[in-house]
């Protein structure tokens, strides 16, 4: 009868899946000399595992092992990047990374889910020791340090150097009389540095949560103002969905405002006309004023929950030192941050290097990393669309700025 | 006179279809659109995620290519390989659960029947994803969220719930008379040969959706995927690929790439469809004869 094949059928496609599933299982490997065994697992960016780009977590990683004779580890490799990888830890922190990589702005996603180790003491001192106050900042929360930082992470300007001279790229209004410039006028990490520079502040730009965001007062609607009629100005555009890039390509735009991922393509496509320069400064009823980036760092993070505590401390703080940062830069063109490596000679001479650390120390704000924060986002965003599709004018700039500020200092739900 | 008259009813008829047609085809055409859409920047040579122009400047195959070449970073044809895997397997057994399940709701009387389907209908009203955390957590303690064993555990995820959504096809099945099953065990059947021979030969049509929904759930689930996956690269989906071809560090370099998986990942779904829509039409027809 044909009923048995086809349950031998169903017999095998369950064997099938069994025999699938037990392929795998891990043997522990037996120390002879005296090595502790240990196992570290650490979750890093896929770029920075891969074959192409010269597999920079593996080899730092053996060379820390060769550094430590005292332990015999064993790696495992996971990718998340800095910017979700916060996410995927704080849902299950006892069966993520003991050492992973994450955006500053995302630690109190971890810090309230518990996962971040409090890094003190010596291990501190020695981070302190090669990076800058404002990074060690952006890592800290209410004293305590949360991570080893390794980059910067902001935005700034590229130009086309035959268009703008290194005078003209210092104000928007030089740039707008000579050239095309593309700015992210509807990306809610990018409009606010035009309020920001008007003295608009967010949690007191010190992470005070209680102060709340001041987006709303006579400032801010004279910048709200101001952008209508940028928007106005026939030599800007809005840059939405790749456009700056896309114009920059065909050669209809001559600057865009982007971050050091962007670098490679602007590179390919400007080659030795590529310029970089922090964000530049704006007119705004006749008094110059400078535009302040949001600004952040990525930072390698240690698990509370790490079964190696004091190992995975100290790759943490090897996967952030000068010989793995500059391995970082020649390998991936990773900014790096750290203070011995400033003076380095080809480090040095990168415009796009000398650009984010200009941004960062002189026409930046730290991004604050309180939860807060997250009601920023959308009624800037609001606003940047508004202005660009002319609902928002003139007339009625200061009701709709009072509207963002309301919108930015609530949750939506109180 | 009359002649005119009949003239011009051919002529108002011919009007109409004309207009019809027009619509229809204005209609057809926004409908295929983005389809046509994504399959020309899939072969777009211009780099980029901003076109200005609708077709493209030159055509290339070099978005397919990368897509199987440049493997470092973004391993597609793992991805696709995983993705069939889980899709294949999934489909099998969901369609076996949801279909039986169907059949004894129909076919069967028992105690718990109705008390089974008002819990179907409730659990029904809430979205699959609300359970995922809990379902993670559920498939860690059993130790199925490591290496290999992932793709088990997505296969679970996919078709575990499958037994709850049999109200189409126990409606189709009640459709047929019991009277052909009777006749069935008349002559000897068992209740397993009268749905194997009887009832599923004479469902083909809801056999067939139930396999196409089967492997569609799997085919582009994104939400699962990911909260199950994790950090582990290597047992990525399409859909976690394909997303992360967008992330702002990929999207200039990768972004017709991404229009290049999309047309790729639909070729497994249009085979499928292709093979299987003849069987849409037949169903009982012929079986019962007055």
């Amino acid at each position: 009868m044909s009923k048995r094949p086809k349950r031998l059928l169903a017999l095998l496609l369950i064997a099938l899946l069994l025999l699938g599933v037990t392929g795998c299982g891990g043997g522990e490997s037996g120390g002879t000399d005296g090595a502790e065994d240990i196992r570290l697992l650490v979750w890093a960016p896929s770029e920075d595992q891969a074959q192409a780009s010269g597999e920079w977590l593996q080899t730092c990683c053996e060379n820390f092992a060769a550094q430590h004779p005292e332990w015999n580890i064993t790696f495992n490799y996971g990718v998340a990047d800095e910017a979700t990888s916060a996410s995927t830890v704080a849902y299950d922190p006892e069966d993520s990374a003991d050492v992973f990589m994450y955006a500053n702005d995302n630690i109190t996603v971890l810090t309230d889910a518990k996962a971040l180790a409090k890094i003190g003491g010596k291990y501190a001192d020695q981070i302190k020791s090669f990076t800058s106050e404002a990074l060690v900042d952006s890592v800290s929360l209410d004293g305590y340090l949360y991570g080893v930082p390794y980059t910067t992470n902001t935005w700034y300007m590229f130009y086309d150097k035959s268009v703008f001279t290194e005078e003209d790229v210092k104000s928007l209004e030089a740039m707008l009389a000579k050239g095309k410039v593309a700015f992210p006028f509807t990306n809610s990490w990018y409009l606010p540095a035009f309020y920001v520079g008007n003295g608009c502040t967010l949690f007191g730009n010190a992470n005070q949560e209680d102060l709340g965001v001041d987006f709303g007062g006579d400032n801010a609607v004279e910048v709200t103002d101001y952008l209508i009629d940028l928007v106005n100005n026939p030599n800007f555009v809005v840059d939405a969905d790749g456009a700056g890039m896309a114009g920059l390509r065909d050669g209809s735009i001559h600057a865009i405002f982007t971050g050091s991922w962007d670098a490679p393509s602007i590179k390919e496509i400007l080659g030795d006309n590529m310029g970089a320069a922090a964000p530049p400064t704006y007119t705004l009823n006749g008094e110059t004023k400078q535009m302040l980036a949001y600004a952040g760092s990525k930072a390698i993070g240690v698990n509370a929950h790490s079964e190696n505590m004091v190992a995975a401390v100290e790759l943490a703080i090897y996967l952030g030192s000068a010989e793995a940062q500059k391995l970082h830069y020649d390998l991936r063109s990773t900014i790096p941050s750290n203070t011995e490596l400033m003076t380095h000679e080809d480090i040095a001479a990168d415009p796009v290097v000398i650009a984010q650390n200009d941004t960062f120390d002189r026409t930046s704000i730290l991004q604050p990393t309180v939860s807060a924060m997250g009601n920023c986002w959308t009624p800037v965003e609001n606003m940047g669309k508004a202005i660009r599709n002319g609902t928002t004018t003139h007339d009625n700039a200061a009701e709709q700025t009072r509207g963002m500020n309301e919108a930015m200092n609530s949750n939506g739900i109180s | 006179m009359k002649e005119k008259k009949l003239k011009s009813a051919k002529a108002a008829r011919t009007r109409n279809n004309i207009l019809i047609h027009i619509l229809l085809a204005v209609l057809a055409f926004i409908w295929v659109f983005p389809v046509l859409w994504v399959i020309m920047t899939s072969f777009r040579a211009e780099k980029g995620s901003y076109i200005s122009t609708f077709f493209p400047k030159a055509y290339t195959l070099d978005n397919y290519i990368k897509l199987f070449t440049d493997t470092t970073i973004l391993n597609f044809p793992k991805m696709f390989v995983n993705t069939l895997i889980i899709a294949i397997f999934s489909c099998l057994l969901t369609t076996f659960f949801q279909l039986s399940a169907s059949f004894c709701l129909s076919r069967m009387r028992f105690k718990m029947r109705k008390p089974y389907m008002n819990m179907a209908m409730i659990l029904g009203l809430f979205p699959g994803f609300m359970s995922m955390v809990a379902v993670y957590f559920i498939l860690k303690a059993v130790g199925l969220t490591e290496g290999n064993l992932i793709r088990f555990a997505l296969i679970l995820c996919y078709s575990g719930g499958a037994a709850l959504s049999f109200q189409i096809a126990k409606g189709f099945f009640d459709t047929t008379p019991y009277a052909i099953d009777e006749a069935a065990m008349l002559d000897g059947c068992t209740r397993w040969q009268v749905f194997t021979k009887i009832t599923l030969p004479l469902s083909k049509p809801i056999v067939i959706y139930t396999v196409l929904t089967a492997f569609i759930g799997p085919w582009v689930d994104f939400i699962f995927a990911k909260v199950i996956c994790r950090a582990n690269a290597d047992q990525y989906t399409v859909a976690i690929g394909l997303w992360r071809m967008l992330e702002k560090e990929y999207i200039d370099n990768w972004y017709t790439s991404f229009a290049a998986g999309a047309v790729l990942i639909s070729i497994p779904i249009a085979i499928l469809f292709l093979k299987l829509q003849k069987y849409y039409v037949n169903g009982t027809a012929g079986a019962v004869k007055g």
